[in-house]
């Protein structure tokens, strides 16, 4: 089956091109390697409740740190006195603003707006001010609520359309960025013009385990860090800079991550702790409430879109304008990048000859915004689905076919002057979902299995129920943008029969560990693969986020593991007078082509260990300029879903029933984790559509609770049915494969408002969907 | 040296009877009562309350079922929301019973309790709306004996539990006519009730009573409309109404729980507001409907 033979088997679109074409392609139905269904390498242990995450964590004789945080969005801080929390039996250090001995100041993306410990002034609810180590955790909670801070409350920004005129809250000033993107001719105009305004709330990334992590100090006066984090690298150099120390004397562990939409707020929770370490000179353990995790980490932008589009009387886009507005609250943190997606895919997936979008990102005292995947891509989304279905409203054109006639290909440009040069087949996923049988309509007589909107228990009655399809597509990019140096570095050994792969990329639950294990099994034929975790003393990784993993890091295990091949090899090549290439390796056995040659792996290596290290580095990418052009993208992901919602048009409840997805997922690795990726991020997207808003009236989080702040439950997750996964592989991309996770998060939010618009006719111009913005008059009985 | 102490102050009694726990509680007054602790316990781990003492009232299987008296049920403040859930009570109580299945997830429900949730009072709770419509009495066990108040009377704080005092029974009248509960949550899974209303017929009294729940910090009964609806019912024949009947009753219920500001002056209320009481019409409509049908 598997051999030299198979790789002609590869599909012609992977071109000559392809620099990571694997050789032993076509073990596409062996029960290992690329393309099959591995479980996942941590399933087991988390099945089972052993699985030791960052809170599982202990050192003898540690102690427990707590974190004081404003209570106020905005306030001045006039005195802060910590002299009776330090006094308080069994407290060991007591740090503000002033123990800080390095940099005072940190962020992320290379913008260091943020204080490790607020000093003169707080700027939201929650921000740190200060933090108390001591030998028991309520000891340490009531010791930094004995802190005395005197506070005069100075009045928040909460409107982020205030925030350009009011008084700057930072010193660096209000406005974060401004993009202005102009593309096209501005004098364009269309017979057919529509305008709408669109409102995203503040969704929390609510992660299954909050924020916790353990400092240990070592002997040399560094510290190690034992953390959740996504990026390792980057929390060690903000940790290193800001307890300054030489990076080579701060180690950061990454310990298992209780579930990671976008950054964790690591640097922010890692600095105190590594800062109490070196205080006190014991191990320091925090683990954060569910209040303090909903206060402290990166919530998604909320958004204000103004649209305006204009097309031809076919419904063909003649021309987009747009002005984007994102809350970035208090500190840049990501904010930037968030914009530039934004800005870049706000016409969406269409071919729009002539684009203008205006995008700012504002400072304000609301709940800090950052990186929650799909991050930009999801706000615009929303907002130019809602366009499609007005246009297609006014022409009176089914709202799919209005969509078909606008669809971008392979070879359209962006707005953003970038050609698509990777696989764009939107016609396609968009005629599969439309194309899919729809659900059936319950029937009178089984009523009792019908789960109305509201509920099992709840109020629906099936004459109140209006049932409504959408459509909507969308794009996100892959890997950072604007010149990011997306790189990785992963070094794979083998021994005897087993092989380890050492890379600093994090397994955040997206799979990579597995990922890893494929790759290798499928270029060396190792069946035993083993992934190292990841710390800094590895070469850097970067973040988990867009996919990056899978590509780069992915791309790097790859690399390595070829290099080790060749090593392994190359001996055997020579000792029969045949090229490399007429070898093959396969469940653990290396064989010629011809047959003659058989010999297993563990014999080739004759006890020799073989090392290979290798990086992985896309092409680079550029800013975009003032005009907001650029080839700022590496790579992009399209999907279209159809959304089916009951809707009760009298409470406004609302329930999905289906959505259908279709996916441009260049080539599945592993089958079950694309499916189990895609039902996450719809079900995520579900979610923002129709209950996650984290209200902040005034700046104040009122309820950080998982009672006050409503996520899907099993029976509000809808039924996720993949009718298509495109398979038309990405030449650029490491096999050919693109991110899955983040795309669904952005398409399905604005296809649950497409499919509401359809059920009730309300224009629904803001996520998530309120009830009073489901309600309907009902048209006859 | 450590500050952690080891709970040393701390108190666990679980008696057996009621005079017993009667009995503890006198003994040590700050301490605090527990039967399901879906509430208190969350309180407890989050370190918003940190009780001197708990009684535990888990082991008191006296107040765990059900027994009838003349005429009327008299539920154990023990009964779990799970119990209450089961067919055999749903024929006796069917409004307490549908309360108590849309109460929460089933691990909330194995362990929340009647008593519990009379006590804790939330403006959501489910079985509150149940118990006003019903005219419920609860039975109060004290060091001085016991004494009986009108659900709603405590509720209101007009007649609230006196120190040491415990919550032991509910009585409430056993009607043999339908009832039902109705609750608006955010999504479909379980939820806090936007709003939610209790309907019971009484034709023993020819009397339609309705509370609703969670817009007020108590449920609220609307008596002018149930007045006028009950004027309408043909008591001693089919029993229906027409469905024009039944959304002007929606619709008097609704203004009368959510009325306009008196002053028209001050404007209309916020949408949301609207949007809640349209809910509580929808849902008195239905739930009269479903009552008559």
């Amino acid at each position: 089956m598997t051999g030299p033979d198979a790789a002609t088997a590869t599909p012609s679109l992977a071109g000559p091109a392809a620099p990571a074409d694997p050789p032993a392609e076509g073990a596409e139905d062996s029960r290992h390697g690329l393309g099959s269904s591995l479980p996942r390498t941590d399933a087991e242990a988390k099945t089972k409740g052993v699985f030791p995450y960052a809170a599982d964590l202990w050192a003898e004789g540690l102690l427990w740190a707590a974190v004081l945080r404003s209570p106020h969005p905005h306030a001045r801080i006039l005195s802060l006195d910590t002299a009776a929390a330090a006094a308080m039996p069994g407290v060991h250090a007591v740090v503000t603003h002033a123990d800080v001995p390095g940099e005072t100041t940190h962020g992320r993306r290379s913008t260091a707006d943020r204080p490790v410990f607020a000093h003169d002034v707080v700027r939201f609810h929650g921000e740190p001010i200060a933090a108390v180590a001591a030998d028991h955790p309520d000891t340490a909670r009531l010791a930094a609520a004995a802190i005395a801070v005197e506070y005069e409350v100075l009045p928040p920004v909460t409107d982020p359309e205030k925030a350009f005129s009011a008084d700057p809250l930072h010193p660096d000033g209000n406005l974060i960025r401004h993009i202005p993107l102009r593309h096209g001719d501005p004098d364009a105009v269309g017979d057919i013009v529509v305008e709408g305004l669109y409102r995203v709330g503040r969704q929390d990334p609510a992660p299954v385990g909050a924020e916790a992590g353990l400092a240990v100090p070592r002997q040399d006066g560094g510290v190690e860090l034992y953390l959740a984090s996504t990026d390792p690298h980057a929390d060690r150099d903000t940790a290193a800079a800001c307890l300054a120390l030489e990076t080579d004397r701060v180690k950061v562990v990454v310990t298992g991550v209780p579930g990671a939409m976008g950054d964790r707020e690591d640097a922010g929770f890692g600095l105190p702790l590594g800062l109490l370490a070196l205080r006190t000179g014991c191990p320091v353990k925090l683990v954060a409430t569910r209040e303090e995790s909903f206060l402290g980490h990166a919530h998604r932008h909320p958004a204000l879109l103004r649209y305006r589009h204009h097309a031809d009387g076919e419904g063909r886009l003649v021309k987009v304008e747009a002005q984007l507005l994102l809350d970035a609250g208090a500190y840049a943190d990501t904010s930037s990048d968030a914009l530039a997606a934004a800005v870049a895919f706000a016409a969406g997936p269409y071919v729009v000859p002539n684009v203008f979008v205006e995008g700012w990102a504002v400072r304000t005292n609301n709940p800090p915004s950052g990186h929650v995947r799909g991050e930009g891509a999801m706000q615009v989304c929303s907002a130019y689905e809602g366009q499609m279905d007005k246009l297609a409203a006014r022409l009176g054109l089914d709202p799919a076919e209005l969509r078909m006639r606008n669809v971008m290909a392979t070879g359209d440009p962006l707005p953003t002057g970038q050609t698509v040069t990777c696989p764009a087949p939107v016609g396609e996923l968009l005629k599969a979902v439309r194309d899919a049988e729809l659900p059936p309509l319950p029937s009178a007589d089984d009523e009792e299995e019908w789960l109305l909107p509201g509920g099992l228990e709840g109020s629906g009655e099936p004459g109140a129920v209006r049932r409504g399809v959408g459509y909507a597509l969308g794009m996100v990019h892959m890997l950072g943008a604007e010149g990011h140096d997306e790189v990785s570095t992963a070094t794979v050994k083998v021994l005897g029969g087993s092989a380890t792969v050492i890379c600093a990329a994090v397994e955040t639950g997206q799979g990579f560990t597995t990922l890893a294990r494929q790759i290798v099994q499928e270029v060396l034929g190792v069946e035993d693969v083993t992934v190292s975790a990841a710390d800094t003393d590895q070469p850097p990784a970067g973040p988990s986020a867009r996919g990056r993993h899978t590509w780069v890091s992915g791309g790097a295990v790859e690399r390595a593991a070829k290099m080790v091949r060749t090593q392994l090899l190359q001996p055997l090549a020579a000792k029969f007078g045949m090229s490399v290439e007429l070898l093959s390796i396969a469940d653990g056995k290396i064989t010629s082509y011809d047959g003659v040659l058989s010999t297993t792996v563990a014999e080739a290596l004759d006890g020799k260990e073989l090392w290979a290290t290798a990086q992985c580095r896309p092409h680079p990418t550029e800013p975009l300029d003032e005009n907001g052009q650029g080839d700022a993208f590496v790579g992009l992901a399209f999907a279209a879903i159809r959304a089916v919602v009951d809707v009760d048009i009298e409470l406004g409840t609302v329930r999905v029933v289906e959505m259908a997805v279709a996916q441009d997922v260049g080539r599945q690795l592993n089958p079950a984790q694309v499916a189990a990726r895609i039902e996450a991020g719809v079900t995520q997207g579900v979610g923002m559509a129709l209950m996650e808003d984290l209200r902040a009236p005034r700046g104040v989080i009122k309820r950080p609770s998982l009672t006050g702040y409503a996520l899907p439950t099993a029976l509000d997750a809808p039924r996720v049915r993949i009718v298509a996964l495109l398979e038309e592989r990405d030449v650029v991309a490491p096999f050919g494969a693109k991110a899955v996770s983040a795309i669904p998060v952005v398409v399905s939010p604005a296809a649950v408002a497409s499919a509401v618009r359809a059920a009730t006719g309300r224009p629904v111009g803001r996520l998530p969907i309120r009830p009073q913005a489901a309600v309907a008059r009902p048209t006859g009985a | 040296m450590t500050t952690y102490a080891r709970q040393t102050g701390r108190t666990v009694t679980l008696p057996a009877s009621l005079d017993e726990a009667v009995a503890a509680l006198e003994a040590m007054p700050a301490a605090v009562p527990v039967a399901g602790g879906t509430d208190l316990m969350a309180a407890v781990n989050s370190g918003l309350l940190r009780p001197a003492g708990l009684v535990g009232l888990g082991r008191i299987s006296e107040i765990r079922g059900w027994q009838y008296a003349d005429g009327n049920a008299l539920l154990g403040a023990g009964l779990t929301h799970a119990r209450m859930g089961r067919p055999d009570f749903a024929a006796l109580i069917p409004a307490l019973a549908a309360a108590a299945r849309a109460a929460g997830p089933p691990q909330i429900r194995n362990a929340g309790t009647l008593g519990g949730n009379i006590v804790t009072a939330a403006p959501t709770g489910d079985a509150l709306p149940v118990l006003a419509a019903l005219e419920a009495t609860v039975v109060l066990a004290g060091p001085e004996g016991s004494r009986e108040v009108p659900v709603s009377h405590l509720l209101t704080g007009m007649d609230p539990l006196r120190p040491g005092e415990l919550l032991a029974f509910v009585r409430a009248p056993l009607l043999h006519a339908p009832q039902t509960f109705l609750k608006a949550t955010g999504r479909t899974g379980p939820g806090r009730a936007a709003a939610s209303v209790a309907l019971v017929l009484d034709p023993a009294r020819r009397g339609v009573r309705i509370a609703v729940g969670a817009v007020a910090p108590m449920p609220l009964r609307p008596l002018e409309a149930e007045a006028w609806v009950a004027g309408l019912i043909d008591w001693d024949g089919a029993r229906t109404l027409d469905p024009e009947a039944c959304t002007a009753f929606g619709e008097y219920v609704a203004m009368s729980c959510i009325p306009d500001p008196p002053d028209p002056a001050e404007g209309e209320l916020p949408p949301a507001v609207l949007h809640l009481r349209r809910t509580v019409a929808a849902l008195s409509r239905r739930a009269l409907g479903r009552a008559l049908s």
